[in-house]
């Protein structure tokens, strides 16, 4: 995902903003990371440059 | 009731969908209805469209043909793998997962949001409804697709187990109730006796 991203992305349970930690990055593209709501906490990740914001309820499928 | 309210069940359904969605789509929702659907819209060269439920990315690609700035979400990652075939997963369109019904996008935050062929797996289209126009700009537009209710017999008891189809009536009580004000409600249909897709444009209030 790009970095500037950030200026519309969310958290979606509270919708509060999201601080970006990243693991690898290629130029603009983050690739691995991830989304951490900055009121409740929860880490959303980012696997293969596509941030996964699914609710935690709804994410079922293992992170690859 | 239908079975894909439970969006566990919605989810396994799409992941054996995806498999031949590109194929069976066109029966009710194919490129004349979807190009039609988007001069309903208008969409400037400059404006951020989001496709909500984009799937294997069938709207996305027309959309693409209005703006260079799509995105495009949807909660299964089966659907999204035809969609990063076509587009690449760093292309023109920037993905997401995520759920029509708890949008990961701040208020206002787009000029334009399209969903077709999604609201009938929504648990809660209302709370979704009311997502999509809380992350468009006042002023924006909103454009639905679902399938109408239909009127052969055999369509309605497939409809009635297994998705959530609506007509007009059911269409006004949604938007209105998802804060709405100005909308429509287009009828369309690939031809004759095929079953039908009802198509809202809804203006985001100021």
């Amino acid at each position: 995902m790009q970095e500037e991203l950030m200026d519309i992305l969310c958290c979606p349970v509270d919708k509060h903003e999201l601080e970006l930690e990243v693991d690898d990055r290629e130029d603009d593209e983050i690739l691995t990371g991830r989304l951490v709501c900055t009121e409740c906490g929860e880490a959303y990740p980012i696997e293969d440059g596509i941030p996964n914001l699914l609710p935690p309820d709804m994410r079922d499928e293992a992170p690859a | 009731m239908g079975v894909l309210e439970n969006k566990a069940r919605a989810r396994t359904f799409y992941k054996y969908l995806s498999k031949v969605y590109d194929r069976i789509n066109p029966f009710i929702w194919d490129e004349e209805m979807r190009d039609e659907a988007i001069e309903m819209l208008d969409i400037q060269p400059s404006d951020h469209v989001l496709d909500v439920g984009c799937g294997t990315g069938f709207a996305t690609e027309a959309l693409l043909t209005k703006t260079d700035n799509v995105y495009g979400l949807d909660q299964s990652a089966h659907q999204l793998e035809k969609a990063y075939a076509k587009f690449g997963k760093r292309g023109p369109v920037r993905f997401h997962r995520g759920d029509a019904e708890r949008l990961p996008f701040a208020d206002d935050s787009f000029d334009v949001v399209w969903s077709s062929g999604s609201i009938e797996y929504w648990p809660n289209p209302v709370d979704a409804l009311e997502e999509l126009r809380r992350i468009t700009k006042p002023g924006g537009q909103v454009l639905v697709v679902g399938p109408d209710y239909p009127n052969n017999t055999v369509f309605q008891k497939m409809a009635d187990a297994i998705m959530l189809f609506y007509d007009e009536e059911e269409a006004d009580r949604m938007f209105t109730q998802a804060g709405y004000q100005n909308f429509e409600h287009h009828i369309q249909q690939s031809r004759p006796g095929s079953p039908r897709a009802i198509t809202t444009v809804a203006q985001v209030p100021e």
